[in-house]
């Protein structure tokens, strides 16, 4: 379970996020907004790469807040972001491996693991392929297979599905449903794919200029008049 | 593990070059190509840590000809201060060396880009200060060792006292700092600075400690740097401020550039550009400061035509005569 408290950021005299408290407890949650509504802001902050002026970050009772970022990902944390982050001279498979290099388990159970996930995301039989010959596609599911190794506790995707077909959103679609049963982890889903968001997320939190305008199970929340006011804007009569 | 012990063509032809340096050069070069050699080995291995830090983590470093000094006057310290062998001498120094380089990079590997390399040339700058005050040890009394007039003999390692020999040596040497960035490449520390180079963010996200695997490159490219100065010592029997000026360290990072920082041949063709090309000037009686001008036309050739360096350019000329890209293209 995620808990977020109160979490302000101030990037000189703009707000970035304003007093933010959220409850994250189901399998997998979705956080939309307009741009520049602060969900990478707070994607941020639970990575450790921005520092909130103040509030409290809990993860599985865990204050995650005073850890320093690569120490997150120790702790379970997964990031993907908006452009995946594949290193181009190294293979598929040394890409994912390095997310549980720092693990102090055998070499052989973490080759086993990394096939494994590999093998889930689709990706086994292109494990030996260097990052810079990969397409947009299989640089994103290296990510995903990436994200699941390593018995990750929270896995968030920053817009994940951004510039992808249909088909190949449904598909990721299908893989960030599995993460949960897979590994146990929750999922954090960033995205402006509402149908994305609509048929992946359990529970989804709307912001709109640095506050929480809604949060609570993902239909109602996208019916929510507010909501749609925030992406639509509201007409003038 | 299997990867780990993998050679490569461009491997093969590495030690193929090792193995004609150590056996065939010696017997062929003069005594004054066998001291330009040796001291290009010396070189080629100082180039090899600026090169490697480059390529592997885009960190750029100014300060390694500095570094060589610091591995050499430690050595020259230690030879006239005890009666260790060389290779302890040598061994200390680069580890000094890579301490020294620690201690020097750690506030600054915070930084980024044109900031670290500000901050090691300016360490750089405060080396040449110091090796032109107090000089390099020469068998004199008290902490900096100085006397004038001849200074006390240096210690060769006992397998390699004369000059042929001692360039095997150097050879030899410089093929364990290439295989030991190599070792270093295909394993943790690689994937590592892999995924450094391509994002600081995303490294930190997969739980790479960031300072700490910058930290160890900069370690490495110290404890080369220290190992060619004490080398270089070694060779010489004594060493000149000169030698060490922060403009050479500028020198050689450009060289590396040009060379191309991404392969061994790289290094070398910066190496043979650093040492070898004002030795065939000199020779010929051309004025060797052209060898500059020539640096200055290699060096925006390289950043107008060739990122990967006139070795990478090489490399992909070659590429293309394979039969197998032949065939693939067919």
């Amino acid at each position: 379970m995620l808990e977020i408290e109160d979490v302000t950021v101030r990037f000189g005299g703009v707000v970035a996020l304003s007093a933010v408290s959220v409850r994250f407890d189901k399998a997998v949650n979705g956080i939309i907004g307009p741009n520049g509504a602060g969900k990478t802001t707070l994607m941020n902050v639970l990575s450790g790469f921005v520092t909130p002026a103040s509030g409290r970050v809990v993860g599985d009772g865990e204050a995650l807040l005073p850890l320093a970022p690569h120490r997150r990902a120790h702790w379970g944390l997964r990031r993907s972001f908006q452009k995946e982050e594949i290193a181009d001279d190294l293979t598929v498979f040394e890409n994912v491996l390095v997310q549980i290099d720092h693990s102090r388990s055998p070499a052989r159970t973490k080759t086993a693991e990394v096939e494994a996930m590999l093998a889930l995301v689709g990706m086994a039989d292109r494990a030996g392929k260097r990052g810079a010959a990969l397409s947009g596609f299989e640089r994103r599911l290296t990510d995903v297979a990436k994200c699941l190794v390593g018995k990750p506790r929270l896995v968030m995707f920053d817009e994940p599905a951004g510039g992808m077909s249909v088909d190949e959103s449904r598909q990721l679609g299908r893989l960030i449903r599995q993460i949960h049963g897979t590994t146990g982890a929750q999922v954090l889903v960033i995205d402006h794919d509402v149908e994305l968001i609509r048929s992946i997320c359990e529970d989804t939190l709307v912001l709109d200029f640095g506050r929480r305008i809604a949060f609570g199970p993902t239909a109602e929340v996208l019916d929510d008049p507010r909501v749609k006011a925030a992406y639509l804007g509201t007409e003038e009569v | 593990m299997r990867h780990l012990f993998h050679v490569t063509p461009s491997g093969w032809a590495g030690l193929a070059t090792a193995a004609f340096g150590i056996l065939v050069l010696p017997s062929l070069a003069s005594s004054y190509w066998l001291s330009v050699f040796t001291s290009m080995g010396c070189f080629l291995l100082a180039i090899a840590g600026v090169a490697f830090m480059y390529a592997r983590l885009g960190m750029v470093s100014l300060t390694q000809v500095g570094l060589m000094g610091v591995g050499g006057w430690i050595a020259l310290r230690l030879n006239h201060a005890f009666d260790f062998p060389f290779e302890v001498n040598l061994a200390l120094a680069a580890t000094a060396t890579m301490i020294f380089g620690w201690i020097l990079a750690l506030p600054a590997l915070r930084m980024r880009g044109l900031y670290l390399a500000l901050v090691t040339l300016m360490a750089a700058g405060g080396l040449e200060i110091i090796f032109a005050t107090f000089q390099f040890p020469n068998g004199g009394a008290g902490f900096w060792g100085v006397q004038t007039g001849s200074g006390a003999a240096f210690r060769r390692p006992w397998i390699a006292q004369s000059p042929q020999a001692y360039l095997r040596y150097v050879i030899a040497c410089a093929l364990l700092g290439f295989l030991c960035i190599e070792l270093h490449r295909r394993l943790q520390p690689g994937r590592a600075w892999a995924l450094i180079r391509r994002s600081e963010a995303a490294a930190m996200a997969a739980g790479v400690n960031v300072t700490l695997y910058k930290t160890w490159a900069f370690g490495i490219a110290g404890l080369l740097g220290g190992a060619a100065g004490a080398l270089l010592a070694g060779s010489l029997g004594l060493l000149d401020d000169g030698t060490f000026r922060a403009s050479e360290s500028v020198m050689i990072f450009a060289l590396a550039v040009v060379g191309g920082a991404h392969s061994w041949q790289g290094a070398l063709i910066a190496a043979v550009l650093y040492k070898v090309l004002p030795a065939l000037l000199n020779i010929w009686g051309v004025d060797a400061n052209l060898a500059f001008v020539i640096f200055g036309a290699g060096l925006l050739h390289a950043v107008i035509t060739a990122p990967q360096g006139i070795a990478g350019q090489v490399l992909e000329g070659l590429g293309r005569l394979s039969p197998k890209r032949g065939a693939k293209d067919a």
